[in-house]
C-alpha cells in the first residue's frame, strides 16, 4: 500500500491534464500527475503501427458505444494522452463556436481574444506550422480532388516540427511528452504513470483522497488539497460517478461521428507512417473530408465490412488509402459507470438527419475520390458497391445504412460541461464540477458541444484558461 | 458592384430544333425566341416538337416556328424534325413527363425518349445540345441549410428521378463518343403557361389549404421560367466543353412558409380574397406519402398529390454559383415578381383560381 500526499492531484496526462499540470507547477503549486497508461516517447513506436495501438490506445484500439448503430471509438490511453498517437491536426476553435457556447451554456468571463491569445502561446509552443516540403500523396489526392469539383479545401496544420523544407512525413511530433509535460516536470511537478484512479474518496462538498490501483495491481492512495480530472471525456464521468457525483454528469456525450472507404488510384499513394494534412471543408462545419492512417492493416479493416468481395483489393494497398467524411451530430450519448466494471458504459444515438448526412458525406467523399482519379472506391458498409463511376453514387446512396456501416468517431466530448446553466451545466464556468468545492474537470469534457473541428486546440486553450484562473484564485485565497 | 466579366457568346445557329415544344418550358422558350422585341429572336427555322395536332395548331401562328407532330419514344418520328435543314443546328431537348398516368411512361419518354433525341440529333450532325434535367436525379437535401452543389452525387428520388438520372447517363454516354451536349438542371417551375395542376396549387394557397409540412423551414429552389429560358439560352451559347451541368434557379431557394406567404400575397394584391393558410401536416405525414408513393411506384401506377406532398416535407435546394460563374446566369426575378404575374396570367387565359 503505496501513500502519497501532494497539494493539487491532476488525473490524466493528454491535452487537458498536461497543460492544467505545467500552468499550475509553473504557479508554484505542488502538483502530482497520475496517469493510467505507460510513457512512451515519442520515435518509440512506429506511428499508426498495431504496437502503438496496443501499448499507447485503450483495449488496443477500439471500444464500442452501444446504441443504434453500434460506434466504435478510441482513446489514447499514455503519457500525454491523445497527442501522442492521433494526426496532430490543429485547428483553433470557431468565433461562431464560442460566441455559441458563452450565450447558451452562460459561461461567465468567456473571452474570445483571450482564448485565442493562449492559442497563440500553444501554436508556439507545439511548433504548429504547415508541412514546409511535400504533401503526401494522399494528402494531394483530397486537395486535387475537391480543386476539381470546385469544392473548399484546406490544410490543417499540426504540432510537428520538419527538418528545413521537410516532407509530411518527416514531421516529428510535438505531443505533450516532447512540451507541456516535461515543462511541468521542471517546475516541479511529479508524474506518475501506470497508475490509475479507482474513486475519489468524498466527505460532504470536499474530495481528500483518490484511491489508486497500479498497474501490476498494487493498491494504494493520494491525499490532496484539490483535484483536477482530466482523463478524457469517457474516463472523466466514469471516475465523478464511481465517486458519487452524477446529476448531469455523462448524460450529453457529443461525438463526431464517421462512415469511410478505401480508394485505389493507377499509382502509389500510400505513405504508412503518415496521415493527410487536407480536409475538404465545403460543408463545414455539418460535413467534413479528411484522411485517415492507412497502414497495410488499417486497409484491410476498411475492406472488411464486406471482405468477401473486397479483400482481394488489399494486396494493392501501395495504391490505397483510407478516408472519413465527419459530421457534426445532433445526437446525444451516454457515459454510465457500472458496479465492479472497469470501463463504463457507452451509449450514442444518431438521429434521422445525422443518419442521412452519414450517407450524403459518404458519397460526397466518393466523389471527391472519382474526381481525384480514383479508379476503384470501396466504401466501409456491408453489401456497398465498388465505386468506379457517378452512375455507382446512385447505387451508394440506394444501398447505404447506418446499420451496416462500420461509424466511428475519435473526437468526444461533453460529457462534463460547463457553463451558468443550471439545466445542462454539470461544471461551472471555470470547471468546478457542481455540489463539490475542490473537484474540477479540465478536459473536453468541459466543451458544451462537438465543436465542428478537431478539438484538442480548444481543449487545450480552455484548459491553461481554466488553470490560471484556478491559480489565480489559490495565490490570492 | 458586380464586377464580373461575362462570357462571350457564339452566334445563333441556323435552325433550333426544340423537343417538347407544347409543355411549360418549351411554350415560354417558343416566346421568347419568336418575340420580335426581344434580343432573343432567332432569324432561322424553329423546329418544334410536340405530341398532338391540337398543340400543333396553337403554336403555328408563332412566327418562324415549323410544328413537327411526333414523339420522342418512336425514333422514327424524329427523322422531320432534322429534315432540310443545313448549317448549324442546336437542340434543346426539353420533352419529358413528370406526372403520368403509369411510372412506365417515365421509362418511355425521359429515359428511352432522350436516347431516341441524342440518336437522331448525332445522325444530324447538330452544333450543340442541351438536355433539360431536372432536381430529381439527386433526391433532396439531408437538412434545411444543405444546398446542391454543381456536382453532387446522384441519388434520385423515385421512378421520375431514376427516368431523369437515366436521360443524363444517355447524354454523358453520347459526350464520350464526341457529342457536344450539356445539361441544365432546374428545379420546381412557376410562371406563365403553367399546365393546369399549378393552377390548383393557386387555388390551394388562396383557400388556406396548401399542406405545410414540420415546422415549414424545408427550403425549395424554385425557377421562373423565363430565368429558366435565360440559362437554357445561355447553355446553348455559351461555349464551354461537351457534358457539363449547371443548376438554374431563382437566386435563392426559399422556405415553403415564405412561398405560401408570398403567393398569398400576390393574390391579395391581384384582388384574391385570400384565406389565411392552416394546414398544417406534421413531418411524419411527408415521410408517409413518400414512402406510400414508394409502394404506389412500384405497382407502376402514379399519383401525384401523393408524389407532391412526399417532397414537400423535405428541402430541395441548390446552389447556382457554377452557372452564374460559366454561363453567365443571373436569375432576373423573384418569387414576388414572378408569381404576380404568372397570377395575371392565368387571368388572361380565363383560368379559375
Amino acid at each position: 500500500m503505496t501513500r502519497h500526499r501532494t497539494d493539487v492531484l491532476v488525473v490524466g496526462s493528454g491535452a487537458g491534464g498536461a497543460t492544467t499540470a505545467c500552468v499550475l507547477a509553473e504557479a508554484g503549486l505542488e502538483v502530482l500527475v497520475v496517469e493510467e497508461g505507460p510513457y512512451v516517447a515519442q520515435g518509440d513506436v512506429v506511428p499508426f503501427s498495431l504496437e502503438q495501438m496496443q501499448r499507447q490506445y485503450r483495449s488496443g484500439g477500439v471500444t464500442a458505444a452501444i446504441g443504434f448503430p453500434s460506434i466504435a471509438y478510441t482513446e489514447g490511453r499514455c503519457a500525454g494522452g491523445g497527442t501522442e498517437v492521433n494526426s496532430g491536426l490543429y485547428r483553433r476553435p470557431p468565433e461562431e463556436t464560442l460566441d455559441r457556447w458563452r450565450r447558451e451554456h452562460a459561461i461567465d468571463d468567456f473571452d474570445t481574444g483571450e482564448l485565442y491569445d493562449i492559442c497563440d502561446e500553444v501554436e508556439k509552443e507545439l511548433s504548429v506550422q504547415l508541412v514546409p516540403g511535400a504533401a503526401t500523396p494522399a494528402s494531394e489526392v483530397l486537395r486535387r480532388g475537391a480543386a476539381g469539383l470546385g469544392w473548399r479545401h484546406d490544410e490543417i496544420p499540426r504540432w510537428m516540427e520538419y527538418p528545413d523544407g521537410g516532407a509530411a512525413e518527416q514531421g516529428r511530433r510535438r505531443s505533450m511528452t516532447e512540451t507541456y509535460l516535461p515543462r511541468a516536470a521542471a517546475a516541479g511537478a511529479r508524474l506518475l504513470t501506470d497508475t490509475r484512479v479507482e474513486r475519489l474518496a468524498r466527505g460532504g462538498r470536499r474530495a481528500r483522497r483518490a484511491e489508486i490501483t497500479t498497474a501490476d495491481g498494487q493498491r494504494g492512495s493520494i491525499d490532496f488539497d484539490h483535484v483536477v480530472v482530466c482523463a478524457g471525456a469517457i474516463q472523466t464521468p466514469a471516475l465523478l460517478q464511481r465517486s458519487g457525483l452524477r446529476g448531469r454528469i455523462g448524460t450529453s456525450l457529443a461525438v463526431h461521428p464517421t462512415v469511410k472507404l478505401a480508394a485505389r488510384f493507377d499509382q502509389r499513394v500510400n505513405i504508412p507512417d503518415d496521415v493527410p494534412v487536407q480536409q475538404v471543408k465545403e460543408f463545414a462545419p455539418d460535413l467534413s473530408f479528411g484522411g485517415s492512417a492507412s497502414r497495410p492493416g488499417l486497409v484491410a479493416l476498411a475492406l472488411s465490412d464486406d471482405w468477401r468481395r473486397f479483400g482481394s483489393a488489399v494486396t494493392d494497398w501501395e495504391q490505397m488509402a483510407v478516408y472519413y467524411a465527419a459530421i457534426t451530430s445532433q445526437g446525444r450519448g451516454r457515459v454510465v459507470a457500472l458496479p465492479r466494471l472497469r470501463d463504463p458504459l457507452v451509449t450514442y444515438r444518431l438521429t434521422t438527419r445525422d443518419r442521412a448526412l452519414l450517407g450524403r458525406g459518404l458519397a460526397r467523399l466518393a466523389l471527391v475520390m472519382l474526381e481525384a482519379g480514383a479508379t476503384d472506391v470501396y466504401p466501409c458498409y456491408r453489401g456497398a458497391p465498388v465505386v468506379r463511376q457517378r452512375a455507382d453514387l446512385a447505387t451508394l446512396q440506394a444501398t447505404f445504412a447506418t446499420s451496416k456501416a462500420s461509424v466511428m468517431t475519435v473526437h468526444l466530448c461533453s460529457t462534463v460541461p460547463f457553463g451558468g446553466r443550471d439545466s445542462r451545466s454539470a461544471a461551472d464556468s471555470v470547471g468546478v464540477v457542481r455540489g463539490t468545492d475542490n473537484v474540477r474537470v479540465n478536459d473536453a469534457s468541459l466543451l458544451p458541444d462537438a465543436p465542428g473541428v478537431n478539438p484538442q486546440a480548444t481543449v487545450m486553450a480552455i484548459a491553461i484558461r481554466n488553470a490560471r484562473r484556478f491559480a489565480a484564485e489559490r495565490r490570492h485565497g | 458592384m458586380d464586377d464580373r466579366v461575362d462570357p462571350t457568346r457564339i452566334a445563333e445557329p441556323d435552325a433550333t430544333v426544340v423537343t417538347g415544344a407544347a409543355g411549360w418550358f418549351g411554350r415560354a422558350f417558343l416566346d421568347r425566341l419568336t418575340d420580335p422585341a426581344g434580343d432573343d429572336r432567332r432569324r432561322g427555322p424553329l423546329r418544334a416538337l410536340v405530341h398532338r395536332d391540337d398543340e400543333a395548331l396553337a403554336i403555328d401562328g408563332l412566327d418562324g416556328v415549323e410544328p413537327v407532330v411526333g414523339d420522342v419514344a418512336r425514333p422514327r418520328s424524329l427523322t422531320p424534325l432534322f429534315d432540310g435543314l443545313g448549317g448549324a443546328v442546336d437542340v434543346i431537348h426539353a420533352a419529358g413527363v413528370i406526372h403520368p398516368a403509369r411510372t412506365d411512361e417515365f421509362v418511355e419518354t425521359n429515359d428511352r425518349g432522350t436516347a431516341n433525341v441524342l440518336a437522331a440529333a448525332r445522325a444530324a450532325g447538330v452544333r450543340r445540345l442541351v438536355h433539360v434535367s431536372s432536381n430529381s436525379p439527386f433526391g433532396t437535401n439531408t437538412h434545411p441549410t444543405d444546398r446542391f452543389r454543381n456536382d453532387e452525387p446522384y441519388h434520385p428520388y423515385l421512378g421520375y428521378g431514376r427516368s431523369k438520372l437515366r436521360a443524363e447517363l444517355h447524354v454523358a454516354a453520347a459526350v464520350d463518343e464526341g457529342m457536344n451536349a450539356v445539361i441544365v438542371r432546374p428545379p420546381w417551375f412557376y410562371g406563365p403557361f403553367q399546365p393546369a395542376r399549378q393552377t390548383t396549387f393557386f387555388t390551394m394557397v388562396r383557400t388556406g389549404r396548401f399542406p405545410i409540412i414540420g415546422d415549414g423551414r424545408q427550403r425549395r429552389s424554385m425557377v421562373y421560367v423565363d430565368n429558366l429560358v435565360d440559362g437554357v439560352i445561355a447553355a446553348e451559347l455559351t461555349p464551354t466543353p461537351p457534358g457539363r451541368a449547371w443548376w438554374i434557379a431563382d437566386a435563392r431557394p426559399y422556405p415553403i412558409t415564405e412561398i405560401v406567404e408570398t403567393v398569398g400575397a400576390a393574390l391579395a394584391a391581384e384582388g384574391f380574397d385570400v384565406r389565411p393558410n392552416r394546414l398544417r401536416l406534421p413531418a411524419v405525414a411527408g415521410r408517409l406519402a413518400e414512402r406510400v408513393d414508394a409502394l404506389v411506384q412500384r405497382t407502376g401506377r402514379y399519383v401525384a398529390p401523393l408524389h407532391v406532398v412526399g417532397e414537400l416535407g423535405s428541402t430541395i435546394a441548390c446552389d447556382i454559383s457554377v452557372a452564374t460563374a460559366e454561363l453567365g446566369y443571373r436569375p432576373r426575378v423573384e418569387l414576388a415578381e414572378g408569381m404576380g404575374r404568372s397570377i395575371r396570367w392565368c387571368r388572361e387565359q380565363g383560368l379559375e383560381l
